[in-house]
């Protein structure tokens, strides 16, 4: 994308301002690492928004609020009781993006191979939309992937942070990316929350995205987890029901019956980790 | 000024300067225009990490940043790490470890290994692989360049100071 202008607002305020006056010839720029791959033909003025206190991680009761500005890299590094969201921050990309592509970033366009929608979605995460009053509007995940969400943002509105529920106990975290390389995008993502209760599982969050058009949660996938004992054999049995919620397209080098497998799989997996996670894991 | 040129002023390598820059060039573009050559054009997209530097404490890429993201901050490239007569402590280990073939990735990798020693206490391999998923080599398969590494984040560890200029990998 060609860069016409910089410009550093010093405030949220006057952020908004600016990206709303500009319309659709601003954009808002906090890694940036997207932005040099995006097509566009007008040149646009980027509009830095890492100068405006939005990068921290802090606990504020029952949810672990993320500045929108705040690198992938220390949210990896981030580790204490009750918190997830390191092991998908871990597997993005490489160290020197993580360094600089922020939480915001992977969300407020959402590209089909992200991986964070999906975490967010399974997480039941609620995102807090800058609108420029004195509340900021907190946007429910399942609402705000509901459609690509830059399209909320072209007022000039601007995402100020997530927060994610601080999980409870026997509640239980897993997300698994499959991707060819380390660094690669992935080929199929999914993330798992589960509540445990009395050796049951009391309620399932679980979701996908990659090898499908557009992150989404998997409904048929929860239903079949409820009240169920969580076994290696109901999460079998509940992934194998993706395919009603999603259907997966092939992709370069892999059919699309590869790509459902490979998803099954990993769904699994994901509900595995969550379980464990749900009964004391503490990494 | 010629139209659509921008200045940016931020502490290279120790020192405060300010360049004539565009909106849209990147800070890798810029450096090499000043005549900073050791940080390397690889992929340009990212991926091989031939143009790591450093930002406020961090490993980044010089080619995925725009120059205009640099005002302010504190940048350092391999010019401030060592010279080709008095090379830094991760150089020497790398030459001694015949882990520098073609060398095109080098000045990457003893950036973000730089990144890693300020930053981390702990330099285990978990630790390091971290720090090191950003930098590819296509001559070595990196075992040589893992040896030297851990050479010098074992003296680390080890509270040891690093041999003299005069050692072996110095002599060239």
């Amino acid at each position: 994308m060609k860069l016409r202008e910089f410009v550093r607002p010093s405030t949220l305020k006057e952020a908004r301002a600016v990206l709303r006056e500009l319309g659709p010839k601003g954009m808002p720029l906090a890694g940036g690492t997207a932005l040099h791959f995006m097509r566009g033909r007008t040149p646009v003025t980027a509009v830095d928004i890492t100068r405006l206190g939005l990068s921290y991680i802090r606990r504020e009761g029952d949810f672990f609020e993320i500045g929108a500005a705040t690198p992938l890299a220390d949210i990896q590094r981030r580790r204490g009781p009750r918190w997830a969201m390191h092991e998908i921050c871990r597997r993005i990309s490489t160290h020197q993006i993580r360094n600089v592509s922020t939480i915001g970033g992977n969300i407020c366009r959402v590209f089909p191979w992200a991986d964070l929608p999906v975490v967010l979605l399974a997480m039941n995460a609620r995102m807090l939309v800058y609108t420029g009053g004195k509340k900021r509007a907190e946007v429910p995940a399942d609402d705000f992937f509901a459609s690509q969400p830059a399209g909320r943002f072209a007022g000039g509105d601007i995402l100020a942070a997530v927060r994610i529920p601080v999980l409870k106990a026997h509640h239980g975290f897993g997300s698994v990316k499959a991707s060819r390389t380390a660094a690669a995008f992935s080929l199929v993502t999914v993330a798992a929350l589960l509540e445990l209760e009395g050796g049951r599982i009391a309620s399932a969050r679980v979701a996908a995205g990659s090898a499908i058009p557009f992150p989404k949660r998997l409904r048929s996938v929860e239903a079949a987890l409820a009240g169920r004992e969580p076994s290696a054999e109901t999460f079998r049995a509940a992934a194998a029901l993706a395919a009603g919620d999603a259907r997966w397209i092939g992709q370069e080098g892999m059919s699309a019956d590869y790509v459902r497998e490979l998803a099954e799989v990993s769904l699994t997996d994901a509900l595995a980790r969550a379980a464990e996670f749900a009964r004391g894991r503490n990494d | 000024m010629r139209k659509g040129t921008r200045s940016v002023s931020f502490t290279l390598n120790g020192e405060k300067k300010t360049f004539a820059t565009r909106p849209d060039e990147k800070l890798l573009d810029l450096l090499r225009r000043e005549g900073y050559r050791g940080s390397k054009y690889g992929c340009g997209q990212g991926t091989c990490g031939a143009c790591t530097v450093i930002m406020d404490g961090r490993a980044v890429y010089g080619c995925l940043l725009y120059a205009m993201q640099a005002e302010g901050r504190e940048i350092r490239t391999i010019e401030s790490v060592g010279t080709f007569e008095r090379p830094g402590e991760v150089q020497n280990e790398l030459a001694a470890a015949g882990a520098v073939q073609c060398g095109y990735c080098i000045p990457g990798i003893v950036m973000s290994a730089t990144a890693l020693m300020e930053s981390e206490k702990d330099l285990s391999d978990e630790i390091a692989r971290e720090y090191m998923d950003g930098n590819l080599c296509r001559c070595t398969g990196y075992e040589k360049i893992w040896l030297a590494l851990r050479r010098v984040f074992d003296r680390r560890a080890g509270g040891s100071p690093a041999p003299g200029r005069s050692g072996k990998g110095a002599k060239k």
